[in-house]
């Protein structure tokens, strides 16, 4: 007979506590509403502004985000420049950062400055506007897929990257032909942790943009909208959307196998 | 000028650095270097291959200088120890990534590999993946790519170091004949000695980021130039002064004996003795017919086996003598640590350093 390990079953247990309790919230979730209540809302008007919304800036914010988040990600595996550390803490500080003080630095670079003031005379009105939704969703998420992304190509051997130099590649063609095939799991999981973190993205978006009703109104933006107003209905459509929207990523997450 | 020349390079990378490294190479030539572990070996193929660039010093291949040029300009080839082929793509896509670089016509490429592919025994594995193979035939498929875009130069670091000794041995045997049709010269960094015997013309040994040692096969093997060598490659280094030196023959003195060498010197220098533990013959008893010039009488100090031979360590007054003799004959000749012994050495066996 196997010897019994107290703290094997204590530790077991605190693990099992702790999924239980999330199981429970999260199930509640979808037990709580009536599904004929969700179906109704999903067709409000608000509903389907905030749904549009919110699926096109992601859309938007989540592709930026990849664009920015390849070279860098690149950048920091391979290259070593002056100021690499820093580099690397300032790009991961809004990992830490609570979601409104990154707002909120936003709103004091991008507001009533200069840079501002510059941006809107060319047509890009980023304080309380739909650019800022885009903008406040893509510093939010960033630093997420910088992250993936540099793990990545850390994965990918560069001994691979030298071989197809030596058989007359260009650094740009080995990264195409060889680096970017390779790391097509990772693309993938960081398009998707993008475009989840960047629909869920809700104070970032609340202090830059502002929460205005059907203008900068997304998913998050109408579950607290609509849990001040009292109306519950509402709150817990946009709910079950960003969750089930969050499940989806994960799950897709966990088949690519990607260290994040 | 010679085909490949390495002029007084240096450069550091972390704890590896190489310094005044001046090496020549001739078209068609097969070097091997070695050396113990952190000497900066690899360091010196990633710089003729361009990943690094040097701190000081000159490359030239053929006549240019390469010191600054791009990898992919340089057609110089690379074979690494874990094969490093691109999981990606399947056998027949590895061998072709360099080669539909260099040539537009597909039915050109495929008759290339397949040539290349059949010399190496591996044209049955075309449709594989990678992964799905074992060492030797990665290995294999990884010399294909880098030989079938005939690269004026092919490094190989360490390339048999992963395989089992059968495989490692057919490794060779291949190596020989596909390099000689193909007169690629080959630098090829190995641990094992075994590698350098069957393959080298020439060898390099370095330590501590230097290059200490580059000549000849027999001239490493035979006439280290100091004590760190011989040990590396397994010779005894004997300290001696040269008796007399006459006839073609000469006589050195070495701590309580002499020995004949074939070599000449003149009588009264110091010299050093080098003698390659294969080339001793050990006897407990004198045979009463004898041709070798050399006898010298010593106690077996100790015996230790590796694989299917032995090495015996020999003392004779305060010298300490390393001679390898096959199990078999261990067997037949009956002895245990302690005993008599005779060490018979022809003087054409002796080298002086």
């Amino acid at each position: 007979m196997q010897r019994i390990n107290p703290f094997k079953i204590i530790l077991v247990t605190i693990s099992l506590i702790v999924t239980g309790i999330l199981v429970l919230a999260v199930g509640s979730l979808f037990l709580v509403p009536t599904w004929s209540d969700v179906w109704t809302n999903l067709f409000s008007k608000e509903m389907q502004f905030s749904l549009q919304l919110t699926l096109w800036t992601g859309g938007i914010s989540a592709s930026l985000v990849l664009l920015f988040a390849l070279p860098i990600g690149y950048t920091l595996s391979r290259f070593d420049f002056p100021g690499k550390g820093l580099a690397k803490t300032i790009m991961d500080l809004p990992i830490a950062f609570p979601e409104l003080v990154l707002g909120l630095c936003l709103l004091l670079v991008f507001g009533n400055t200069p840079l501002g003031k510059g941006l809107e005379k060319l047509g890009f009105q980023v304080v309380f506007s739909k650019t800022g939704v885009v903008e406040a969703q893509f510093f939010t998420a960033l630093p997420y897929a910088i992250r993936i992304m540099k793990s990545t190509f850390d994965y990918v051997p560069q001994r691979l990257e030298f071989v197809s130099r030596s058989l007359g590649y260009s650094s740009f063609e080995t990264f195409r032909k060889v680096t970017l095939p390779l790391a097509r799991n990772g693309i993938l999981a960081a398009a998707v942790i993008s475009f989840a973190r960047c629909i869920g993205t809700f104070g970032t978006v609340l202090i830059l943009a502002g929460g205005t009703y059907m203008k900068t109104e997304t998913l998050p933006i109408t579950l607290y909208l609509n849990m001040s107003y009292g109306n519950m209905g509402m709150a817990l459509t946009s709910g079950v959307i960003l969750v089930l929207v969050s499940f989806i990523a994960i799950f897709i997450v966990e088949k690519t196998e990607v260290g994040v | 000028m010679s085909f490949l020349e390495v002029r007084d390079l240096h450069i550091a990378l972390g704890d590896f650095q190489l310094r005044g490294i001046t090496l020549d190479l001739e078209q068609g030539d097969y070097s091997c270097i070695i050396g113990p572990t952190g000497a900066g070996k690899t360091i010196l193929l990633e710089c003729l291959i361009g990943f690094y660039r040097p701190d000081r010093g000159r490359l030239v291949l053929e006549g240019r200088d390469i010191t600054g040029m791009a990898p992919e300009k340089r057609e110089i080839g690379i074979v690494y120890q874990d094969y490093a082929l691109m999981p990606h793509m399947n056998v027949f896509e590895n061998i072709d990534y360099g080669l539909r670089k260099k040539e537009p016509d597909k039915s050109v490429r495929e008759q290339a590999i397949r040539e290349m592919t059949a010399s190496l025994h591996i044209n049955h594995l075309l449709e594989r993946e990678p992964t799905t193979l074992s060492g030797g035939e990665q290995q294999r498929v990884a010399l294909a790519r880098s030989l079938v875009v005939r690269p004026k130069l092919l490094l190989m670091d360490e390339p048999f170091s992963a395989l089992d000794p059968g495989t490692r041995r057919s490794m060779r045997r291949m190596m020989r004949e596909v390099i000689g049709r193909y007169g690629t010269t080959v630098i090829h960094i190995t641990h094992d000695l075994d590698d350098a015997w069957s393959l080298a013309d020439k060898v390099a040994f370095f330590r501590d980021g230097e290059l200490n040692q580059f000549g000849g096969l027999d001239e490493i093997f035979h006439r280290p130039a100091n004590r760190f060598i011989a040990d590396f490659v397994g010779v005894t280094l004997l300290d001696g002064v040269v008796l007399d030196c006459s006839d073609g023959a000469t006589t050195v003195k070495v701590d309580g004996f002499a020995l004949e060498s074939l070599d000449e010197a003149e009588a009264g220098a110091k010299v050093r003795v080098a003698v390659r533990p294969e080339n001793i013959i050990v006897t407990k008893e004198l045979p009463r017919y004898i041709s070798t010039q050399n006898r010298i009488e010593a106690e077996l100090e100790e015996m230790d086996t590796e694989c299917n031979r032995c090495v015996l360590t020999l003392r004779a007054g305060k010298t300490r003598i390393s001679v390898l003799v096959t199990n078999n004959a261990l067997e037949q000749m009956e002895v245990t640590p302690g005993d008599k012994v005779y060490a018979l050495i022809k003087s054409a066996n002796v080298s002086l350093v």
